[in-house]
């Protein structure tokens, strides 16, 4: 009974965060076609429900009604695995992400993560980097050959934009002298991380962009000369899989960029709840991905690995030399 | 030309990013201007311009003939060979066209017909909501340009408008529908040039 009760918290709020983050992809798209949307000076989705908030509903019905269909000259087993795969490491980063302040529920203190890893952050990267796998096995299996080049395109670029971003967050780690999530905001109580470490925050982010494969680095996906890149023969629930994955991508790197650079829930102006300040940097940031996203176009094959190699990853290196200089 | 402009922007432009920072601003900028879409057809509609060539038309006179001498001049000089002029002597002696088909499907709106009429009788309105499920349905006879809208006085405008579908359960009951798909327009046009929406974007 004492094992459970002790465990009872863990289990509410693992369902919370599953429950949100299986949710959390519908507004994210309604908000990305009202951006797009409104870039382009059209107003977006408008039939459904008020302003088309209702949209994404619609569009989960039609995936989920559509057929799902697998080439006849699929692999069968990792055609449907792939999806999973792709899926579930997106869910497991959220194991070690802190959401705020250990807060007062019910009598008892209930800390907003779901586990307070000494190696948080390492923990983090280490498995986004296991996503790539869902998607070579998503080019591979699907036995076509846009999806082979779109999944071939993604583990070169997820592979060499891991490096950089590895290196970029290093100063942080380095600031903090922890690579414990919740450490790392403590540290930023006075100003945030991003004061010291433009360099460090600018590769970050950019390297996060790749790794997201968001716009303008979006080459596994390239709808101009792929497809749809790897998941071009996939189609209804499978297809659905990998969206979901690929804006909790966007949420993780979202909070990664907010914990690491701009003082997680530090910070907060009076009279605003410091989770809800969190949230909001994230939505902000969010936000920012959406609006890059309608903005640039994407870079040629070269250009993003001359970026990644010669631009992101002496540049990540300069500032861990350059800011262990200064600490010392 | 791109070669030109980073080196007028120099290295200092290259490190800060200024083409692309330029291109977020221009992108925030237009996410906080007005949309441009028009609510047709539910809530507005555009009426074109007094001098926007849409569905033909044709003149009658005072008599309430038509102003067609079927003299064929148009029917010689369209680009796309779709109207079909056969002349007959009507009652007063007068020449005038017995058949005077338009194949709206083929034509481009050119609005040689027009020019080259020398009677003032077929003209280009301002219609411009022409479709149907067969091509058959768009070819369009004497009485259906007689019938058609003219010219209206003022365009350039989007009115409120409101969609009218046909009438489902009146279809079911009588086999046939007494309303068909159309936009009506609700209130006056303004004498005034009126909702210059490209320029209002632009602000
Ligand atoms: S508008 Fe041009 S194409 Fe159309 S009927 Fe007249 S002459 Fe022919
Ligand atoms: S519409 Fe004009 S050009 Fe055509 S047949 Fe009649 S009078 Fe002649």
């Amino acid at each position: 009974m004492e094992s459970v009760i002790a465990i009872l918290p863990l289990l509410i709020k693992m369902a919370v965060i599953v429950a949100v983050l299986l949710l959390l992809p519908m507004p994210l798209t309604w908000l990305e076609r009202k951006i797009a949307g409104h870039i382009q000076q059209r107003p977006g989705p408008m039939r459904v429900g008020w302003h088309g908030v209702l949209q994404p509903v619609a569009d989960a019905i039609k995936l989920l009604t559509k057929e799902d269909h697998i080439p006849a000259e699929a692999d069968r087993l990792l055609f449907k695995i792939a999806p999973i795969v792709a899926l579930v490491p997106p869910f497991v980063v959220f194991v070690a992400i802190p959401f705020g302040e250990p807060v007062q529920m019910f009598g008892t203190e209930v800390t907003l993560s779901l586990s307070n890893m000494n190696v948080g952050l390492l923990f983090i990267l280490a498995v986004s980097g296991i996503g790539v796998f869902g998607i070579i096995l998503a080019g591979w299996a699907s036995n076509s050959k846009y999806a082979v080049l779109g999944s071939l395109r993604s583990i070169a670029q997820m592979i060499s934009y891991e490096i950089p971003m590895g290196f970029s967050v290093i100063g942080v780690v380095m600031l903090a002298g922890s690579m414990n999530l919740f450490d790392i905001v403590a540290r930023q109580d006075g100003l945030w991380n991003i004061v010291y470490q433009p360099i460090g925050f600018f590769v970050f982010f950019v390297a996060g962009l790749a790794e997201a494969q968001r716009i303008p680095f979006d080459l596994p996906e390239a709808e101009g000369d792929l497809g749809a890149g790897y998941h071009t023969e996939y189609s209804g629930i499978r297809f659905s899989f990998f969206m979901l994955a690929e804006y909790l991508v966007v949420v993780v790197l979202a909070i990664l960029n907010v914990i690491l650079f701009f003082g997680g829930w530090q910070g907060t102006p009076p009279l605003v709840n410091p989770i809800l300040w969190f949230f909001l940097k994230v939505g902000f940031f969010i936000w920012v991905f959406m609006w890059f996203r309608f903005t640039f176009p994407r870079y040629r094959y070269d250009q993003l690995m001359t970026i990644g190699w010669k631009v992101l990853l002496p540049l990540s290196l300069v500032n861990i030399l350059v800011s262990g200089f200064f600490m010392f | 030309m791109a070669r030109t402009m980073t080196n007028k922007s120099g290295w200092i432009g290259k490190v800060f990013f200024l083409d692309l920072l330029h291109g977020l601003s221009l992108t925030l900028r237009y996410m906080f201007a007005r949309t441009v879409t028009h609510m047709y057809p539910d809530h507005e509609k555009w009426i074109p311009y007094s001098r926007h060539r849409g569905h033909h038309f044709i003149k009658t006179n005072d008599e309430g003939d038509v102003n067609c001498v079927a003299c064929e001049l148009c029917s010689k000089i369209c680009p796309c060979d779709c109207i079909i002029v056969i002349p007959f002597e009507d009652a007063k002696g007068n020449r005038r066209p017995q058949v005077f088909d338009i194949d709206l499907a083929r034509c481009l709106y050119c609005g040689l017909c027009e020019d080259a009429c020398p009677a003032d009788a077929i003209k280009l309105g301002q219609e411009y909501e022409i479709s149907a499920t067969t091509t058959e349905a768009l070819v369009v006879h004497l009485e259906d340009l007689i019938a058609a809208p003219g010219k209206a006085e003022n365009g350039g405008q989007v009115m409120p408008a409101k969609l009218i579908t046909p009438d489902k359960t009146a279809l079911k009951k009588t086999g046939k529908d007494t309303r068909t798909h159309s936009v009506t327009v609700e209130g006056t046009l303004k004498a005034a040039e009126g909702y210059d929406w490209w320029q209002r974007i632009r602000k």
